[in-house]
This record gives C-alpha cells, sequence and structure tokens, in this order.
C-alpha cells in the first residue's frame, strides 16, 4: 500500500515537472542575455502560441532586431492566472513597455494598476482589455469590418440575391461576435439574401466538415454559398462540398497558407488578411515611439486587406513562400505604414 | 420527467413474483425492450427525423452520417474495451491530436513520404497507449489519473511538433487515405465497419475477449483462474491508443490538415457512446454492439438536429439529458436483472 502511494507521487511530481516545463516552452527570453544596460526591454505575453502568434513572434523579432529591442517573451497558455503572473513577472523585472495579447478582455486589472503605478506602458495587442483607461495604447483588428467585407465579397459574387449559410466561430467569443456583426450589416442591406441557417463549427476545420455535409443534405441544391468566419471552417466546407459533389462559392477570414492557396485555386472566392507578423510588429513599433516619448494615438485600428484571385499571389509570397524577404523589409515597412495611417498595408512604397 | 412514469411501474412489477406463464411472459418481454431500449430509441429518433425532413433518410445522407461516426467509432471501440477492465481512456482526444501532427509533420514537404507518414500516426497512437497500459498494469497508477496525465502529455507533444500552430500546406496525396472511395463508400467508413467486426467477434468469441470481461468482472478470481490480467490491462490501453492513432489519421487525412486542438473532448463523446451503450464503468459489463448503438444514436442526433437546424447549443443540452437517461434505466434495468 504504502509502496502504491509512493508511486503515486512520483507519478504526481513527474506530471507537474512535465507541464511546467511545457508551460515554460514559449519563455524563452529572446536576444542576448547580456545587455549594456541601455539597451530598450519589452516584455510580451501572449494568450498561446498559435500559428497568428508564432508568426507575430517573427515578426517583432524583426522588428526588434532592426531597432535594438530585446524582447522578452511569455506565453500564457490561454490561462488568464498565468498571464498575469507573467505581468507582475515582466514589471518586477522593470521593462520600459508590456505587450499584451490577452487571454481574456475582461482580465488583468490588477496588474495593470500596477504597471501604471510603476510608469510602465502597456500595449494591448490583437483584442483589448476591459480597462481601456489603464492601457497605453491598443493595435487592434477590425472583426466587424472583417466579417462586413467577405459577406459583400458573397453578395457580390451571387449578385445580391440568393441562400447562404454561414459557418461561426465559438459562440459568445468576441471575434465571433464581431464578425457575425460585420455578416449582418451587409445582409440587411441585400434582403433577397437569405440565410438558411448559421451555426459554430468552433473556428475547427474537422467540425465545418461535418456541419456542411449535414446542411447538404438538409438543403442540398438550395445553398448558393458558404460564408465562413474563418479560412479553416471555409477549407471544412470546401472539402464537404467536394464529397458531395456539388460547387457553391466559399469565402473565409484570416488567409492563413492553406486559405490562400485556395483562393488561388479557386476553392475561395476570396478572404481577409490577418497578418500576425505585420499586427504584433506594429504593436511593437507603437510601442517603441511610447518609450522614445514620441507622437501616438491611443487606437490603431487593423483593417484587414482584403484577398482575392488578383492579389493572393503577394499575399502567399508574403506570408508563405518568401517570408524571410519580407521580413527583411517589415521594419521599414511598419515604418511606412505608421506615417500612413494603414496599418495592414503589406506593400512597401 | 418521462423516464421517471415509465420506469415506476416495472419497478413495482419486478417486486412482484411472477404469477403464471402470461405474467412470467410480461416481464420478460419488459426485460427484453428495457435491455433493447436505446437500439428502440435509436430507431425511434430515426423515424421521427424521417417525418419531420424528407431530406433525413436518404442514401446520400446515409452516408454523410456514416463518414461522420466513423473517427469517433474508433476510439469509441477503444475505450469498450478499456471500461471493460473497469478502466477509462482519457488520453484518446489529445492522442488523437499528437497522432496527426506526427503522420502531418512527416508528409509535409514530401507527398512520398505519404504511407510513412501514416505509419507513424498509428504507430504513435499504439506507443501512447502502451506507455498508459504499462502505468497502469504493472505499476497499479489508477486509469484516470495516468490517462489523464496521457492527455496532458500527448497535448503538450502535439502542439510541441506544431510549435504551437496547425500544420498547413500538407500534400493533396495526403488527402488520398480518407478520401478514396470503395463499393461508394469512403475508406474510413469501412475502416468503421471493419473494426466492428473484428472487435464484435474477438470479444464475442475468443478466449481473450472473454479475458478482458474476466478482468473487469472479478480481477483477483480472474488472477486466480490464471488470466494474465496485466497483459491483458496493458493490450486494452495500447489497442486503444492505436484505434486513436487511426482515427487522427482519418480526420487529418479528410481535410488535409492537422491542428494540435484536433480531437479535444473527443474522449467524452466515446464514453458517452459507451455508457449508452449499456457498458458499466465498473468493468466487465458492457458489448461492441451497445457501442455501435451509442454511437450512431449520438451522430444521428447530430446530423438530424443539423438537417432541422437546432442550433449547437441545444444539440449538446439533448446529448447530456441523453447520456444521463441511459445510464438511469440501464440502473434500473440491471437491478431488475439481480433482483
Amino acid at each position: 500500500m504504502a509502496g502504491r502511494k509512493s508511486w503515486l507521487v512520483v507519478l504526481v511530481l513527474v506530471l507537474a515537472l512535465t507541464l511546467g516545463l511545457v508551460g515554460c516552452g514559449g519563455d524563452d527570453t529572446s536576444g542576448d542575455g547580456d545587455t549594456g544596460g541601455e539597451k530598450i526591454r519589452v516584455g510580451v505575453t501572449v494568450y498561446n502560441m498559435s500559428s497568428f502568434i508564432t508568426q507575430g513572434q517573427e515578426g517583432m523579432q524583426s522588428f526588434a532586431d532592426a531597432n535594438d529591442i530585446e524582447l522578452l517573451w511569455n506565453s500564457a497558455n490561454n490561462d488568464v492566472a498565468t498571464q498575469a503572473s507573467q505581468m507582475e513577472s515582466l514589471i518586477n523585472q522593470g521593462v520600459d513597455a508590456i505587450i499584451i495579447v490577452p487571454v481574456q478582455a475582461d482580465s488583468l486589472q490588477p496588474q495593470l494598476e500596477a504597471a501604471q503605478e510603476a510608469g510602465i506602458p502597456v500595449l494591448a495587442v490583437n483584442t483589448t482589455l476591459s480597462d481601456e483607461e489603464l492601457i497605453t495604447a491598443a493595435v487592434l483588428p477590425d472583426d466587424v469590418a472583417a466579417g462586413a467585407q467577405e459577406m459583400q465579397m458573397m453578395a457580390d459574387e451571387l449578385g445580391g440575391k440568393g441562400n447562404i449559410v454561414i459557418l461561426q466561430g465559438p459562440l459568445g467569443s468576441s471575434p465571433e461576435l464581431d464578425r457575425s456583426e460585420g455578416n449582418e450589416q451587409i445582409l440587411a442591406e441585400y434582403p433577397d439574401m437569405e440565410v438558411l441557417a448559421m451555426d459554430t463549427a468552433n473556428w475547427a476545420r474537422e467540425e465545418a466538415v461535418n456541419k456542411v455535409k449535414n446542411w447538404i443534405s438538409s438543403f442540398g441544391d438550395d445553398i448558393d454559398g458558404i460564408v465562413a468566419q474563418n479560412d479553416d471552417m471555409g477549407l471544412g466546407a470546401v472539402q464537404a462540398l467536394k464529397e458531395a459533389g456539388i460547387s457553391v462559392p466559399v469565402v473565409g477570414i484570416d488567409g492563413i497558407e492553406d486559405g490562400l492557396r485556395a483562393v488561388e485555386s479557386g476553392d475561395f472566392i476570396g478572404s481577409s488578411l490577418q497578418h500576425g507578423r505585420v499586427e504584433l510588429a506594429t504593436g511593437l513599433a507603437v510601442a517603441l515611439k511610447v518609450i522614445n516619448g514620441e507622437p501616438y494615438e491611443k487606437n490603431y485600428v487593423y483593417v484587414m486587406p482584403p484577398i482575392t484571385a488578383d492579389n493572393v499571389d503577394q499575399f502567399i509570397k508574403n506570408v508563405v513562400t518568401e517570408t524571410d524577404a519580407f521580413l527583411e523589409t517589415l521594419p521599414e515597412l511598419i515604418a511606412q505604414n505608421l506615417e500612413t495611417g494603414d496599418i495592414a498595408n503589406e506593400e512597401l512604397q | 420527467m418521462s423516464g421517471e412514469t415509465k420506469i415506476d411501474p416495472t419497478v413495482e412489477a419486478a417486486t412482484e413474483p411472477p404469477k403464471g406463464k402470461e405474467r412470467f411472459d410480461r416481464t420478460r418481454i419488459t426485460n427484453f425492450l428495457l435491455r433493447n431500449l436505446m437500439a428502440l430509441v435509436v430507431i425511434g429518433v430515426a423515424i421521427y427525423f424521417t417525418i419531420a425532413n424528407p431530406n433525413f433518410a436518404t442514401l446520400p445522407n446515409m452516408r454523410t452520417i456514416l463518414i461522420a461516426s466513423a473517427p469517433f467509432a474508433l476510439i469509441a471501440l477503444g475505450q469498450t474495451l478499456v471500461i471493460l477492465t473497469g478502466g477509462i481512456d482519457l488520453s484518446v482526444g489529445s492522442v488523437v491530436a499528437l497522432s496527426a501532427m506526427s503522420g502531418a509533420a512527416i508528409v509535409v514537404g514530401h507527398p512520398e513520404r505519404m504511407l510513412l507518414g501514416a505509419a507513424v500516426a498509428i504507430l504513435v497512437g499504439l506507443l501512447a497507449g502502451l506507455v498508459s497500459g504499462l502505468v497502469v498494469a504493472y505499476v497499479n497508477v489508477p486509469p484516470f489519473v495516468t490517462t489523464l496525465g496521457m492527455l496532458s502529455i500527448a497535448s503538450g507533444l502535439a502542439y510541441a511538433i506544431g510549435k504551437g500552430a496547425p500544420i498547413n500546406g500538407l500534400p493533396r496525396e495526403w488527402g488520398e487515405i480518407a478520401n478514396t472511395r470503395i463499393f461508394t463508400l469512403q475508406a474510413p467508413v469501412l475502416v468503421m465497419l471493419a473494426g466492428f467486426l473484428i472487435l464484435g467477434i474477438i470479444m464475442a468469441r475468443t478466449s481473450f475477449g472473454m479475458r478482458i470481461y474476466a478482468v473487469g468482472g472479478n480481477r483477483i478470481a480472474a488472477e486466480v483462474a490464471g488470466v494474465k490480467v496485466r497483459r491483458i490491462l496493458t493490450s486494452v490501453y495500447a489497442i486503444s491508443g492505436m484505434l486513436a492513432g487511426i482515427s487522427g489519421l482519418i480526420l487529418s487525412s479528410r481535410v488535409i490538415s492537422a491542428a494540435p486542438y484536433l480531437g479535444r473532448g473527443y474522449e467524452l463523446g466515446a464514453i458517452a457512446a459507451v455508457v449508452i451503450g449499456g457498458a458499466s464503468l465498473k468493468g466487465g459489463r458492457g458489448t461492441v454492439w451497445g457501442t455501435l448503438i451509442g454511437l450512431f444514436l449520438i451522430q444521428t442526433l447530430n446530423n438530424g438536429l443539423d438537417i432541422l437546424v437546432v442550433p449547437a447549443y441545444w444539440q449538446t443540452v439533448i446529448s447530456g439529458i441523453l447520456i444521463v437517461s441511459a445510464v438511469a434505466v440501464d440502473m434500473v434495468a440491471s437491478k431488475r436483472s439481480t433482483a
């Protein structure tokens, strides 16, 4: 009996260690350890290492290298409490600014207050925090505009008339609510467009396949178009259409690699690009402005560029095939974008 | 509510001694109905959807249900064996993700490695299951704890393989595995049917199957009778892991991508199918046939409710009610048969 118990203890310890290590996986501090004290240090805490954030880290690093900034990178594994303690740790380290990509909008109030007390500017990127007066500046995507943009693409494709189905993000999440609002805005302008069904497939491709297959069973040829609130679900819809042997226009959002390829091949009529490299690097660029005492705006809005068959080649280069070249020009691009105000622009003038 | 009114009179009938042949037949019939209640519920649900929407009972829609069922079926089958030994495998969902990510990582950028990727996906699942099995069988760590740990480990590794991100840009050839059609059925459907057939026969006809029941029924008695309990335990978790690996392969191939969050929560769906199918979580009681019924009940509901455009949140409420009532009925039925 005692033997069994001690085994359990060992297992729990091993587990705790493993979890701890996994948890620390994203914590590697980038840049050289020995800094000359002069180097600007920016702390970053992100919700998790998603593909969007992984791209964003590349973009930030490129901007940091070009501007001699040291990044202290932390990933919160989708846990609010972890993010809170990472913030506390960054405050204790006395960084020059903190960039948060929040796990949850309604969180971190005590940490934001502590940062304010310590005189450390805090920037929110991608998702804002409820206590907006405690945030120095924010760089946020316009999900409502993205939802409107994709629905406009579909309305144009269908000539303003037809039956559609909508695949939503996780119900109640803020991008879902915003993208749905954008969808509705455009639908209100086209009374001849009817929504046969709208439901969530939780951003997931394999969930969307089954959902759309079921809708095809239900509505068959009545479906004229499929509007997906992200590319992954749109790609699931494409697969469902292929299995059922029918073809209708599909539109997505995000511009992930497979989504861009789908626009290229004609499986998608279009998408909207949310480019992590540009968006997160912009966050860092704004942080630098704040640190240097340069004028900055409180809110920067990232309006996702439309991806269509006409411009998809350039985006494929920037996002997939020639990312190194893109990252090289990124610091210059970001500086130019902050001048013009179009922070989602991908082309260096 | 309706369950209560249905069950009460039968409980009364059981306490009364049967009088005469007619009475005896009636109890036997009620017993039979109770035992096969879930099969009847599936038929009832199917009839309801057929009446409610003419698009339900069509051949293409039956194929839609079958292809959606396949990946769940495989992990539910593995779960059945594990639950029959009195254990539980909470890790299958994240093993699905780990297998899919492993296979995809090998095949990305290398279309010629398709078979290798498929083999690795299945082997990774097998390995994860084997590790859980060995820990449960030889170290005596409770299955709940072991597989909870494996859930975490496999999920973490799946994220590590993709550096936190899904794997995009897989070659088209990867999709051929799940999208090949044989006799108008997609390959995963045939894999599912073969899985049910093979495990059905193993559990009903072979000594290996009998030993699994024996271990779950009474471990000490089984040991005394000469059953190598540890080997049996190890093998059921290994089989469960391998089936999760195949499931991951199928899911990933069907949509030609792999995501580290693939299969999240699937373990609960699989456990639900097994439990609705009449298996006891204490082990020793349950059948592959029952799991098949449980699985098709869940999948038919998912499909039919989508066809009727019932929102997803109501769908989850309905399946929750279903799970609890299935077990409630089962408790009453088993009380009757032991009384």
